[in-house]
């Protein structure tokens, strides 16, 4: 399978925060949801992919091409989508429109203005007096309307209504249909994911935790729940991380046929959801698996 | 590139369409002062142009969009003459229209060179910090002007006046074309400079 966005040991640092020895790729064809908390490096990759950013260390190609050699092939393919408005306030859509049409080689005045129509966004009304859904669909508009092949949205979804976050993944889910498109985004409303995810990139403190294909996260990952004296030294090494409580225990695991081999029919299990993975393994990343409550 | 160039000036059309004429009236009330009126005015408009793009969000757009960062600094510095060119073009319009005169082309000539020097310096200043902090920069170079003339040179201003009007009064050919390659150079130099700025920059 094809990758459209490959990362290799990329590490950038700040003062106070660092993303290290990131590697991961990006399959053609199909939508990766980036999950992490606030703070984890979510924006900082993003700003990476779309080379706002510059990594200290590691390569980062995108279509299997480099931002030192082929900047503007690489971002002519590229439709973006941010959290924050970029675009000019006291412009309207139509000036936003001229402005990205000279800019991109297969601007589409047609697609532009059935998204438009079908988004029901007001073309000749000041930018800044849009609402946050409205924003989010304009950038929508302005970065489907190049038939791009990557789309790269960073928390798309934060601040929308849930209705309008369930017809924005009904937007990203028709424009998936051809085959041919990628989506990478951003997000720490996991709940989306479940709807259109087909792989599950999650980083936490500025490092990969994993990468995967949904359906294998399923399989892998499970919640433990039992009694606490089935908890010793040698079984709490299978757990990412665990809370106690009066009633027992209940943890997370990576290796579910394991846990269910090791503990048999004592203890329940439960399908994860991806917020319990990145609940628990915060816990278990910031030192010792245990979390009493 | 010329696409960016194009988007200033669409983006400025409003300010253009306010500026130029007030600047067709100034000429009409004071036909004297052609040189400041032209810098004056291209300080202003080129500038309103270059604070609308100074928003993080306006820099991230840009950079997300397929340009290269030396494109978006170069059309700055393309701008600059075509704003002075709206610029010096309405002077010589409202000139010939309102007093039957053109003005000298020395004239239109040092304000071109002016603005030029202006920008080699506020530009480079602009990418690093801020084109807010200009004005506290201005602020500040005119303090050190008010020492200048009250300390050390009390008829700094008759000096500057005298050697403008030798500079139009020059007709050698070789000191303009000194002049003019001293400028170029020195705003080439201000044009890789705000590359080295602006490529390093973090949005």
């Amino acid at each position: 399978m094809e990758n459209v966005i490959e990362l290799k040991q990329v590490h950038k640092s700040f003062p106070n925060f660092q993303v290290k020895d990131l590697s991961f790729s990006v399959k053609k064809g199909f939508v990766t949801g980036f999950i992490g908390g606030n703070g984890v490096g979510k924006s900082t990759t993003i700003k990476m992919l779309m080379n706002l950013l510059q990594p200290d260390a590691g390569t980062i190609s995108i279509f299997g091409m480099n931002y030192n050699k082929h900047e503007k092939e690489i971002k002519q393919r590229i439709g973006f989508v941010y959290d924050e408005n970029v675009f000019y306030e006291q412009s309207t859509m139509l000036d936003m429109r001229s402005i990205m049409k000279s800019a991109y080689a297969k601007w589409d005045d047609e697609l532009f203005h059935y998204y438009v129509k079908e988004f029901e966004l007001p073309i000749k009304q000041k930018i800044k007096s849009f609402s946050k859904g409205m924003m989010m669909k304009a950038s929508l508009a302005l970065a489907l309307s190049h038939h791009a092949e990557l789309i790269i949205m960073d928390e798309p979804t934060s601040g929308l209504d849930p209705i309008f976050r369930r017809e924005l993944l009904d937007i990203l889910h028709s424009f998936m249909q051809d085959g041919e498109k990628t989506i990478f985004f951003s997000t720490h409303i996991t709940t989306d994911l479940d709807r259109i995810a087909d792989y599950i990139t999650f980083i936490h403190n500025g490092e990969l935790m994993f990468s995967k294909e949904y359906y294998q996260i399923e399989e892998e990952y499970a919640i433990i729940k039992g009694a606490t004296e089935l908890l010793d030294r040698d079984t709490e090494k299978e757990f990412i991380a665990i809370r106690r409580s009066n009633h027992g225990f209940e943890a997370l695991t990576s290796n579910k046929a394991q846990a269910s081999h090791l503990f048999g029919d004592s203890v329940l299990l439960e399908k994860p959801s991806l917020e319990d993975i990145m609940y628990y393994t915060k816990k278990g990343a910031e030192g010792g698996a245990a979390i009493n409550t | 590139m010329l696409q960016l160039i194009r988007k200033d000036l669409m983006l400025q059309k409003n300010t253009l369409l306010i500026m130029l004429p007030l600047l067709v009236v100034y000429i009409a009330l004071n036909a004297s002062a052609t040189i400041l009126s032209g810098v004056l005015f291209t300080i202003a408009i080129t500038m309103q142009a270059f604070m609308l793009d100074e928003k993080r969000q306006i820099h991230i757009l840009f950079n997300s969009l397929p340009y290269t960062r030396k494109e978006i600094v170069t059309s700055k510095y393309i701008g600059v003459f075509c704003f002075t060119g709206l610029v010096l073009l309405t002077i010589l319009i409202a000139n010939l229209v309102i007093h039957g005169e053109s003005p000298t082309w020395k004239e239109l000539l040092f304000i071109l060179c002016l603005t030029t020097l202006f920008f080699s310096f506020s530009l480079p200043f602009s990418y690093r910090f801020k084109s807010q902090y200009l004005l506290f920069a201005s602020i500040g170079t005119f303090a050190a002007y008010l020492v200048v003339i009250n300390v050390f040179i009390p008829n700094l201003h008759d000096l500057i006046r005298e050697v403008v009007a030798f500079l139009l009064a020059m007709e050698q050919v070789q000191l303009y074309v000194l002049v003019g390659c001293a400028l170029v150079i020195v705003y080439i130099l201000s044009w890789l400079l705000s590359i080295r700025i602006y490529e390093k920059k973090m949005f």
